[in-house]
C-alpha cells in the first residue's frame, strides 16, 4: 500500500510540474507580448519605452528558464501564485478568502451528492425497468442534457423570484462556515450543484450495480441462501464501490467547473466569480493563479480517490493496478 | 479449360452484396429518434443559415433595434417579441444560432483532427513516446476545463476566430484518449502485423490500416465533440466571455434573457431559445449514439 501511494505521489508530482510549465508559459503566447501586463499597471497610453522599463523592473527580461525556475521556487517555498499587476498585490492575498469558500461549496455538494446518488442508483438497479426506474432515468437525462447555467438560472428564477421564499444569494465576503448561521441562503447554490452531479453519478451507480449483480459471486451468495438485502449490501455494494470511487475522483474537475457556474449565477464570492471578473478585466495573472490552484486541488482530489480506492479494493494494494 | 471458365462464372448467380455505406445508413435510419434528430437539425440549420436571408427584421442592425420598443411581448410584427435591446427575438435566435453552430462545428472539427493525430501517434508508437504524451495529457486533464478555457480567452481575447481556435485546441484531450486506445488495439491485430512483416512503413500502416479501422470511433467522437463545443461556447457566452455585441451567440442571449426573466418575467426571451438550444444538443447526441450503433460491425445483418 505504501509503495503504491509513493508511486502515485511521484506521478502526481510530475503531472504538477507539467501543469506549472503550461500555466507559466501561457503569458508568452499573449498577442501583445510578455510585457502586456504593463498596460494594466501603467494605463493603455503607456509608451513602448515605459513598457520596456516596467518589464525590466519586474524582472521580465530574464531568460525563460531562469524565470521558470524562480517562479517554481516561489511556488514551492511560499506558495506564491504570482502577482496581480492590476490590483497591485499578490494573487494569493486576493484569493485567501475565496479558496475556503469554493472548497466548502464543492465539498458539501460532493458529500450530499454521494449520500443521494449512491442509494438512488442502488435502488434503481434493484428495481430496474419499473416505473420508478424509468422516471428517475428520464429526469436524470433531462438534467444531463441541460446546460448547467440554464438549469441554475431557472431554479433561481423559480425559487428566488417567482415565489420569493429563498434568499437569492449567500452572504459574500465572510468565512464559509457561516453556513451554520444562515443555512437558508445556501440551499439554492448547494442544491443546484448537487442536482447537476447527482444526474451523472446515479446513472453510473445504477450501471455498476447492475453489472455486479450478474457476477458469479452474487449468484453464489444467493444460492447459499443470503437474503436479498444481505446480497445487495454485503456482496454487491462492496464490489461496486471501486468504480464509484474512481469516477468520484475523475469528476472533481467537472465539479469545480460546475461550482464556477453556480458561483456566477448565485453571486457566491469564490474562485469562480473571481476568475470571471479577472478575465473580464484581462487580469491574466489572477486567472492563471486560480487555474493553477484548482489544478492542484484536482490533483489532491485524485490522489485521495486513489488512496480510497486502495482501501476499498485490496487487489490494487497488492498489484498496484489503477483503472 | 472448361473447368476454369466454370469457376470464373458459377452457375448460381451470387447476389451483389449491399454496399457498406448503405447497410450503415439502413441501421442509422432504423433508429427513429436519430432520424427525427437529423430532420430537426436540418430544419435548424436551414433556419440559421437560410432564413435570415429573407426573414430580415432588425436582428443584426443595432440602429434599427434602438428604435424598436424594448422587451415587447410576442405580436404579429415580432413573433417572439423583442429583447432588452430591441432586437427581434426570433430573428436573433437564428442569427445567434448561426454563430453558435458555425463555431461549434469548426471547433469540434479542430478537436477531432488534433485529437486523432495525437491519439494515433501516441497509441501507435507506444513505449517512451506514449508515456511522455500521456503524462502531458494527464496534466491537461487535471486542469479543470472551464478554468483553462477562461484563461485562454483572457489571454487571446474574444474574436470569433480566437474562440474557435481556443475551444478547438483545448477540447481534444478526451478524444485523444479514445483514439489512442483504438490505435493500440489495431496495431496488435493480424492485418497490421502482416503489413509490418511485408515491410510496410509505420506511416503506411497508420494510413492504410489504423486510420480506416478507427474511422467509426472518430466519426462518433466528432459528433459528441460538436455538441460539447456548442455547450462550452454557450457557457463562455453566459459568463459574459462570449462573442462581443452586436454579434451574439446562444449563450450570450440566454444570459441576458435570464436576467430579463428574473427582473420582469419576460418569458419569451428565455424559453423559446432554451428549448431550441436543449433540443439541438440532445439531437446531436442522439445522432452520435445512432452513428455508434451503425458502425458497430456486429450489428450488421448479413
Amino acid at each position: 500500500m505504501l509503495s503504491f501511494i509513493v508511486r502515485r505521489l511521484i506521478q502526481s508530482f510530475v503531472v504538477l510540474l507539467i501543469i506549472i510549465v503550461i500555466t507559466f508559459s501561457l503569458p508568452y503566447l499573449e498577442p501583445k507580448g510578455i510585457y502586456a501586463p504593463a498596460y494594466l499597471a501603467l494605463g493603455t497610453r503607456a509608451t513602448p519605452m515605459m513598457v520596456q522599463a516596467w518589464g525590466v523592473a519586474h524582472g521580465m527580461d530574464h531568460p525563460y528558464l531562469w524565470r521558470l525556475g524562480s517562479y517554481m521556487w516561489g511556488l514551492f517555498t511560499h506558495f506564491n501564485l504570482g502577482y496581480s499587476f492590476q490590483a497591485g498585490r499578490p494573487v494569493m492575498g486576493i484569493l485567501r478568502l475565496y479558496v475556503p469558500r469554493t472548497i466548502w461549496l464543492a465539498l458539501v455538494s460532493l458529500i450530499l451528492t454521494c449520500l443521494i446518488a449512491v442509494p438512488l442508483g442502488i435502488f434503481q438497479a434493484q428495481r430496474r425497468n419499473t416505473a420508478f426506474d424509468y422516471s428517475a432515468t428520464g429526469v436524470a437525462f433531462v438534467l444531463y442534457a441541460m446546460p448547467s447555467f440554464l438549469l441554475c438560472s431557472l431554479v433561481l428564477d423559480a425559487f428566488g423570484f417567482r415565489a420569493p421564499h429563498l434568499p437569492i444569494s449567500p452572504p459574500s465576503g465572510v468565512a464559509p462556515w457561516l453556513i451554520f448561521q444562515d443555512p437558508k441562503a445556501f440551499i439554492m447554490p448547494v442544491g443546484c450543484l448537487v442536482l447537476l452531479s447527482v444526474a451523472g453519478l446515479s446513472r453510473f451507480m445504477r450501471g455498476t450495480v447492475l453489472e455486479v449483480l450478474v457476477q458469479d459471486y452474487v449468484r453464489t451468495a444467493k444460492a447459499k441462501g443470503c437474503s436479498s438485502r444481505r446480497v445487495l449490501f454485503k456482496h454487491a455494494f462492496r464490489n461496486a464501490m471501486g468504480p464509484i470511487v474512481t469516477i468520484l475522483g475523475l469528476s472533481i474537475p467537472g465539479l469545480l467547473g460546475g461550482a464556477l457556474i453556480i458561483e456566477d449565477v448565485f453571486n457566491y464570492g469564490g474562485l469562480g466569480v473571481e476568475t470571471v471578473n479577472a478575465a473580464l478585466s484581462s487580469d491574466v495573472y489572477v486567472v492563471l493563479g486560480i487555474t493553477l490552484l484548482v489544478s492542484i486541488l484536482t490533483l489532491l482530489g485524485n490522489l485521495l480517490a486513489d488512496v480510497a480506492l486502495g482501501i476499498v479494493n485490496p487487489r490494487i494494494r497488492i498489484e498496484g493496478v489503477t483503472r | 479449360m472448361t473447368v476454369v471458365t466454370d469457376l470464373a462464372a458459377p452457375a448460381v448467380a451470387v447476389a451483389e452484396p449491399t454496399p457498406m455505406w448503405r447497410q450503415r445508413a439502413r441501421i442509422f435510419f432504423s433508429n427513429k429518434l436519430a432520424t427525427v434528430s437529423v430532420i430537426f437539425l436540418l430544419v435548424i440549420i436551414f433556419g440559421c443559415y437560410v432564413v435570415p436571408l429573407f426573414y430580415s427584421t432588425n436582428q443584426s442592425n443595432a440602429a434599427l433595434a434602438l428604435m424598436t420598443p424594448f422587451n415587447q411581448a410576442p405580436s404579429a410584427a415580432h413573433w417572439l417579441g423583442t429583447d432588452s435591446s430591441g432586437y427581434d427575438e426570433l430573428g436573433r435566435i437564428f442569427y445567434g444560432g448561426g454563430y453558435s453552430l458555425t463555431l461549434g462545428i469548426l471547433a469540434g472539427f479542430i478537436t477531432i483532427v488534433v485529437g486523432t493525430l495525437y491519439g494515433m501517434i501516441s497509441g501507435f508508437f507506444g513505449g517512451f513516446t506514449d508515456t511522455v504524451m500521456m503524462r502531458v495529457l494527464d496534466a491537461f486533464l487535471s486542469i479543470p476545463y472551464l478554468f483553462f478555457l477562461i484563461t485562454l480567452v483572457s489571454i487571446f481575447g474574444r474574436s470569433t476566430t480566437f474562440l474557435i481556435v481556443v475551444i478547438g485546441l483545448t477540447g481534444w484531450w478526451g478524444n485523444a484518449r479514445i483514439i489512442r486506445g483504438d490505435a493500440m488495439l489495431i496495431r496488435g491485430l493480424e492485418y497490421s502485423q502482416a503489413s509490418k512483416a511485408m515491410g510496410g512503413s509505420k506511416w503506411h500502416i497508420i494510413r492504410r490500416h489504423v486510420f480506416p479501422n478507427s474511422i467509426s470511433n472518430i466519426v462518433t467522437v466528432a459528433t459528441f465533440s460538436v455538441a460539447d463545443a456548442i455547450l462550452f461556447l454557450s457557457a463562455l457566452g453566459f459568463l459574459g466571455l462570449g462573442i462581443k455585441l452586436p454579434e451574439t451567440d446562444w449563450g450570450t442571449m440566454l444570459q441576458s434573457g435570464t436576467t430579463a426573466l428574473q427582473s420582469a418575467n419576460y418569458w419569451w426571451e428565455v424559453y423559446p431559445l432554451a428549448i431550441v438550444f436543449i433540443l439541438v444538443v440532445v439531437a446531436i447526441n442522439y445522432i452520435g449514439d445512432a452513428l455508434r450503433d451503425a458502425f458497430e460491425v456486429r450489428l450488421v445483418e448479413r
